[in-house]
């Protein structure tokens, strides 16, 4: 049963991804995307992971396509499809993409893989006590350094969105 | 999920079944009941909108259909179901035609994991409140893929407002929830009643608590873009806001999930709040029965509480609804969180 | 229920989408025009392109949501264990808060929240 629901997830992880990058309308893309995402949520239910995945489902899935939603719409004719690649391109990059991938397998399938004990637990009390645990294996100095982190992304985000005058356009709906 | 009548039923199935039909069957009654629920709940949400809306202005509402009307949705949503589904001609089919699913499976799945009592629990999730935030978060992007893809300026601003709105106070609900889980130490919506054996959260917390479940209403009524807040679907300038496009049935998914996705709101705030099917001060602690009672009690006097704010309340411009949003309910949150989190660290919680 | 829950609902949600949707197909009229085919503009008809683009204000918005969503996310695992650890727990989601609270705080001062 779980076997049979993991490739059903896992193809349509392939399937959606595969979508995703061949989709020539930009929002379909996006939706592709998305199905890609929330199936690995899935897949993390699966393995009883439900805090990562409900954090898949919050920040990807919930945040992350919004934002991509947000600055789609951000484009100039939306409506109109990609253009497709001149064949030479094309060929280029499918001959990039198998290689990538056949560098991905090897690696994957010469690997040998050992079967990890049991670990601390995924409770979200135990990932907490983690967090605030000051001594050996603890995370407290990296739970204060993604405040940092944040602040950062925050700054940049406020500079790049503000500092140039993007917004002068006379078709822009208020 | 065993209530002794529906472990009486698990253990018939079992009895007479193999293994694996059985537990078939009793996902399928499982979803059966639970659709029966969703559809009933939104039916008679609507019904008391509208007739909550009608005392409110003096007028008598909706009473010709059945008794007191009750048959008044019903009717409607057979209408509805007969009605010619239409689309735009240069719509983007697939994506149109998808939004609904969003909409509806993310109501579902709320609905799941809402404790109606101690035994009529479909889902009881470890990570509870947080998967209820996540999955609240999934059903935004119905609206905003359902506003884009009807090529309406109407439905697409609706939608772009509706976005921005639903994720800005998105944030509130999860922190305000968070406050409370301070003082639970667990998101398992089971142990959060259990919690609250001795005392209410918002007793057990008081000013804290109280402050959370003030932004936690407001908010919550604004991730259902409920009016003061329906800045979405704002009649007077957008149409019906990002469903103008879609008619009968499709509409109807919209619809039933904004009144779903209102008792959803409500329910969380009545179990993490006003512990969910406990009786007050354990009075009918004898009869567990009850509980389903007092859930609903709980959970409509808090529907009934967001229907007020809609009579009560002009609209907010955008502009004044993120600046509420930004500038007063996460600030207010933020320091509201730590405040709790010293009123536990020093004991200061109240117990009865 | 555990985790199957899931995909029943899932399912559930799918069923009743798809279901009532070929219902109201089997039983609903259907007529064609081009009137019906347009977009529905209190009567008028449609001048310009529909998906315009939109200002940036979504999208900075967008940004500061998932900032702040992330940090939801961190705080999550802390609000649960909380309660066991006590005095560094409390000082270190000050220090936490307190630099998220500065951002939020650069983003006022500079403009960003203000909807234009």
């Amino acid at each position: 049963m779980e076997r049979i629901l993991f490739y059903i997830l896992a193809l349509i992880m392939i399937g959606f991804a595969l979508a995703s990058v061949m989709s020539r309308r930009m929002l379909r893309s996006v939706i592709y995307l998305l199905f890609v995402l929330c199936a690995v949520a899935g897949v993390y239910f699966m393995m009883d992971y439900n805090f990562l995945a409900a954090i898949q489902l919050t920040i990807y899935a919930g945040g992350i396509i919004v934002l991509i939603i947000f600055s789609v719409l951000l484009v100039h004719h939306i409506e109109m499809r990609m253009e497709i690649a001149r064949p030479t391109r094309q060929l280029l990059t499918a001959l990039a993409c198998s290689l990538g991938l056949a560098a991905f397998l090897s690696v994957i399938y010469t690997y040998d893989f050992q079967v990890s004990g049991p670990g601390p637990g995924t409770e979200v009390s135990v990932i907490g006590a983690k967090l605030l645990d000051y001594g050996e294996g603890g995370f407290i100095l990296p739970f204060e350094v993604i405040s940092v982190l944040l602040l950062a992304a925050m700054v940049g985000a406020i500079v790049i969105a503000k500092g140039t005058k993007l917004s002068e356009n006379k078709n822009e709906v208020k | 999920m065993p209530l002794r009548i529906t472990e009486n039923i698990h253990n018939w199935l079992f009895s007479v079944m193999p293994e694996g039909v059985a537990s078939l069957v009793e996902m399928t009654l499982i979803a059966v009941v639970y659709l029966t629920i969703f559809a009933v709940a939104g039916l008679f949400l609507v019904l008391l909108e509208r007739r909550v809306a009608a005392w409110f202005q003096l007028r008598i509402g909706p009473n010709r259909v059945g008794p007191q009307g009750l048959l008044q949705t019903m009717a409607d949503a057979i209408k509805l179901l007969t009605k010619e589904l239409t689309g735009t001609e240069k719509a983007d089919k697939f994506l149109y035609n998808l939004a609904p699913y969003f909409v509806i499976i993310s109501a579902l799945m709320a609905l799941a994991v809402i404790p109606f009592s101690a035994e009529f629990h479909a889902f009881d999730i470890n990570i509870g409140i947080f998967f209820l935030i996540a999955i609240s978060s999934i059903g935004v992007i119905g609206i905003l893929l359902g506003g884009w893809s009807s090529n309406n300026k109407y439905a697409l601003i609706g939608a772009m407002r509706s976005g921005v709105q639903t994720i800005s106070y998105e944030l509130s609900v999860g922190l305000s929830l968070l406050t409370m889980v301070v003082i639970t130490g667990s998101l398992q919506l089971s142990e959060i009643i259990e919690v609250q054996k001795s005392g209410w959260l918002i007793l057990q917390g008081h000013i804290p608590a109280a402050i959370a479940f003030m932004v936690f209403m407001i908010s919550g009524t604004a991730e259902t873009n409920r009016a003061p807040f329906d800045m979405v679907e704002a009649e007077s300038e957008l149409g019906a806001g990002f469903h103008t496009e879609y008619s009968g049935m499709k509409f109807a998914y919209f619809f039933l999930a904004e009144f779903i996705n209102m008792f959803i709101i409500s329910a969380i705030a009545a179990t993490v709040f006003f512990g969910g099917w406990l009786s007050p001060f354990g009075i009918t602690e004898s009869i567990p029965e009850l509980g389903v009672f007092w859930f609903l009690l709980k959970t409509m006097a808090l529907v009934f509480l967001m229907m007020w704010f809609r009579w009560t309340f002009p609209r907010l411009r955008v502009d004044q609804l993120l600046t509420l949003e930004w500038k007063y309910l996460l600030p207010i949150n933020l320091v509201n969180l730590v405040l709790m989190a010293l009123l536990v660290w020093l004991n200061l919680t109240l117990r009865l | 229920m555990g985790s199957e829950a899931i995909i029943v609902f899932f399912l559930a949600g799918v069923v009743l989408v798809t279901g009532a949707n070929f219902l109201s197909n089997l039983i609903s009229p259907k007529s064609d025009s081009d009137a019906k085919r347009a977009p529905y503009e209190s009567g008028m008809t449609t001048i310009g392109p529909t998906w315009v683009q939109f200002k940036v204000g979504y999208y900075l918005f967008a940004i500061l949501f998932l900032v702040f969503d992330v940090e939801i996310a961190f705080l999550v695992p802390w609000a649960v264990a909380y309660k066991g650890i006590g005095a560094i727990a409390f000082v270190e989601v000050l220090i936490f808060l307190f630099i998220l609270g500065l951002g939020l705080l650069y983003a006022w001062k500079k403009g960003a929240l203000k909807w234009k």
